[in-house]
């Protein structure tokens, strides 16, 4: 591979960890301008996979949000007829009513499409929308245009943006959409992987804090009953809090002893379930 | 380029498509797969749609580039039962020599290997599920091996309860799911059941309703008309009935659990109510049937609009469907068999559903099953289930 390529490929942002398989997966998806599914549970990276391409590439970061009501033109372009409509009426600003051009705003693939350079367009939790907004946007995903109809104007894709799609794997996608993409299922991270992960995010916690806390962790996913059980992302909080609070021991971990576990559990259930289980250790 | 491989894939149940193997080929062409090993991740991206085919493509790939031995799909069962008899060999081996009417010192010279290998010869003498036969592994049967038999030695092989046989329990073993979170995870049955909803405006205008202000604003000729709408609230009535008892519900413990817990944090209007194998003219309030029993006529009263789900193996003697005092606890017998308590059920809330834990392949087995099936849609209790019950509900 050249000088020149290497610079073009992803091999990670200094806050992602990332294993080999991944990165090549993402690297292939790149030079075949494909859009990336990545599928896995909460708290895996699956976002903060495309703000770590976009941070290694020197891309700008799109994000469109899915929501379960969204329709595919708002993620495309909005046509402001409210602000229009104000404006014939009252006049007093310096667009022209006449152009309707001057109230199309670009929605998120719009400004993906338009940018004057490469960007990452990172679509998150695709699986929210319907099976129709999804196949509909694979089209223009695909097609790499859209049309604008109120100004009959199409719009092209300057350069083919980096497009990664997240799904919670909630529901299961359409045919001809994953044909459409290529696929990575990103497993929760292993002790090991982890390790990696909290050294990134904390370089000078000590090896001690850092085994105690990666267990009691473990050890508190592998409650049964939780129903939204702690990620990368409360685990990191946790070790952040742990760090601030000075009566802190890491003795206390081993023992057992949980604390700040409102940073871990977020549901009132979980919350009690977890901390009578801790508790009931600490009795013994 | 490897289209034997591409084919392979396909033999073993992974939906391929031929598009996706010409992308693998665009990929290969453009110098981007270089060795085995990003053939191997190249080639899961882009061939490769569901982590749930990751196991299959990983067997499929071993087979083909390394020459392992493929699995045999159609031997799966067999290879699984063999495993749990090994498993009984090395906990029990005197046992399980008795039990095949063999002398224990000849299995004892064989490695764990020739083991498996003698055991899945045994068991091919059967290859389908026998139930009060005397044939090889069963259920209810005479023979030695299979469990809950009659066999003096009888022994059991995996399973833990009455009606379910060793190769039922070895078949779900399929349907295990490789992410670590299992197959039926509150979330996904949180995205199932959400469409379980009746949104009914309420509360306040307080939603502006952009496009109905557009058109006022557009026929009043540029004033400018806003128009509220109201909220959308649930107005769902759900009735959730479990059966708890028995054993034969033990394996699902969990899976019914996720469903209830969910179904309490989702719905505000939800009556749960418990019984055992079938209703016959209580339900109870409280989950060990005890103190707070409801009696069915009094729960018919109920708005006939609530959607009605019971969760249950359906699995029990049919007498205890059909007879009239076919319950087994005394108490309960009022002279209506429990089939026409169901019946009933169904006509008073015609919005309902049965959710059966058991794999749905296993339901013709069970008599009481079928008849159960006869009265209300069944289901399985599995995302593709739910969801198919959530669709059934909803219809008008």
């Amino acid at each position: 591979m050249s000088k020149k390529d290497e610079e073009k490929n992803f091999q990670g942002g200094s806050r992602y960890i990332l294993d080999d398989e991944l990165a090549k997966i993402v690297n292939i998806t790149m030079e075949l301008e494909m859009p990336l599914l990545l599928k896995g549970e909460p708290g895996t990276g699956k976002t903060m996979l495309a703000h770590a391409i976009a941070e290694s590439l020197r891309m700008p970061l799109i994000v469109l949000n899915v929501k379960s009501s969204m329709k595919l033109v708002e993620a495309l372009y909005q046509y402001d007829t409210l602000t229009r409509l104000n404006d014939s009426r009252f006049g007093d600003s310096k667009r022209d009513v006449s152009r309707i051009e001057d109230y199309i705003k670009m929605g998120k693939i719009g400004q993906a499409f338009t940018a004057d350079q490469r960007t990452v367009l990172l679509i998150d939790e695709i699986d929210k929308a319907d099976t129709d907004f999804q196949d509909d946007m694979l089209d223009v995903l695909d097609q790499m245009e859209f049309d604008i109809i109120e100004v009959d104007k199409t719009i092209r894709a300057i350069h083919r943006p980096v497009i990664i799609i997240t799904s919670n794997a909630k529901k299961d996608l359409s045919d001809p959409f994953l044909g459409r993409c290529n696929f990575h299922h990103i497993a929760f991270p292993d002790p090991k992987m982890m390790r990696r992960i909290i050294q990134v995010h904390f370089p000078n916690l000590s090896p001690d804090l850092m085994e105690n806390a990666i267990s009691a962790f473990y050890r508190l996913r592998e409650i049964d009953t939780v129903e939204k059980k702690p990620a990368t992302r409360e685990l990191i909080n946790w070790i952040r809090a742990l760090q601030a609070d000075p009566d802190f021991k890491e003795k206390q971990l081993a023992k057992g002893d949980v604390p700040y576990l409102g940073i871990l559990f977020k549901k009132s259930q979980d919350y009690a379930t977890a901390g009578n289980l801790t508790n009931r250790r600490k009795l013994f | 380029m490897f289209i034997e491989f591409f084919y392979k894939l396909k033999d073993a149940g992974i939906p391929v498509s031929p598009t996706s193997f010409l992308t693998l080929q665009k990929a290969m062409a453009r110098g981007l797969i270089l060795s085995i090993p990003d053939f191997y991740t190249a080639a899961r991206a882009i061939l490769v749609k569901s982590e749930r085919y990751f196991d299959l493509y990983d067997q499929v790939f071993a087979h083909y580039f390394e020459g392992a031995e493929m699995p045999d799909i159609e031997g799966l069962e067999l290879d699984d039962i063999a495993r749990a008899l090994l498993d009984e060999w090395l906990k029990n081996p005197k046992e399980l020599a008795n039990a095949l009417g063999v002398d224990e010192s000849v299995l004892k010279n064989l490695s764990p290997d020739e083991l498996i290998d003698y055991f899945k010869e045994r068991l091919k003498d059967q290859t389908e599920r026998h139930d009060g036969g005397n044939k090889w592994i069963g259920t209810g049967g005479t023979s030695p091996v299979g469990h809950s038999g009659r066999h003096p030695e009888g022994l059991r092989v995996g399973g833990s309860s009455g009606n379910k046989s060793a190769v039922k329990v070895a078949g779900e073993r399929r349907y295990k799911d490789y992410s670590r979170s299992g197959p039926l995870t509150q979330a996904m049955m949180g995205e199932a059941l959400k469409r379980l909803r009746n949104m009914v405006p309420a509360g306040p205008r307080d939603q502006i309703n952009i496009d109905a202000s557009i058109y006022q604003t557009m026929k009043n000729a540029g004033e400018i008309e806003i128009v509220f709408d109201r909220d959308l609230r649930d107005r769902l009535k759900v009735i959730l009935a479990i059966d708890n008892g028995g054993w034969s519900m033990d394996p699902y413990v969990a899976v019914v659990q996720t469903l209830f817990d969910y179904a309490r944090s989702q719905f505000k209007d939800l009556k749960t109510y418990f019984f055992h194998n079938t209703i016959y003219d209580t339900v109870w309030e409280d989950a060990s049937r005890y103190r707070k029993p409801l009696r069915i006529d009094e729960l018919a009263r109920k708005d006939p609009d609530t959607r009605l789900i019971l969760v249950g193996d359906a699995s029990m003697a049919p007498y205890e469907l059909t007879a009239r005092d076919g319950s087994i606890y005394v108490h309960e017998r009022s002279g209506l068999a429990s089939i026409e308590r169901l019946q009933f059920l169904a006509d008073t809330f015609p919005h309902n559903a049965w959710l059966n834990p058991v794999s749905d392949r296993m339901w013709s087995y069970t008599r009481s099953i079928q008849a159960i099936s006869r009265i209300f849609p069944m289901f399985e209790l599995s995302i593709d289930g739910l969801e198919q019950a959530v669709t059934h509900l909803m219809a008008a």
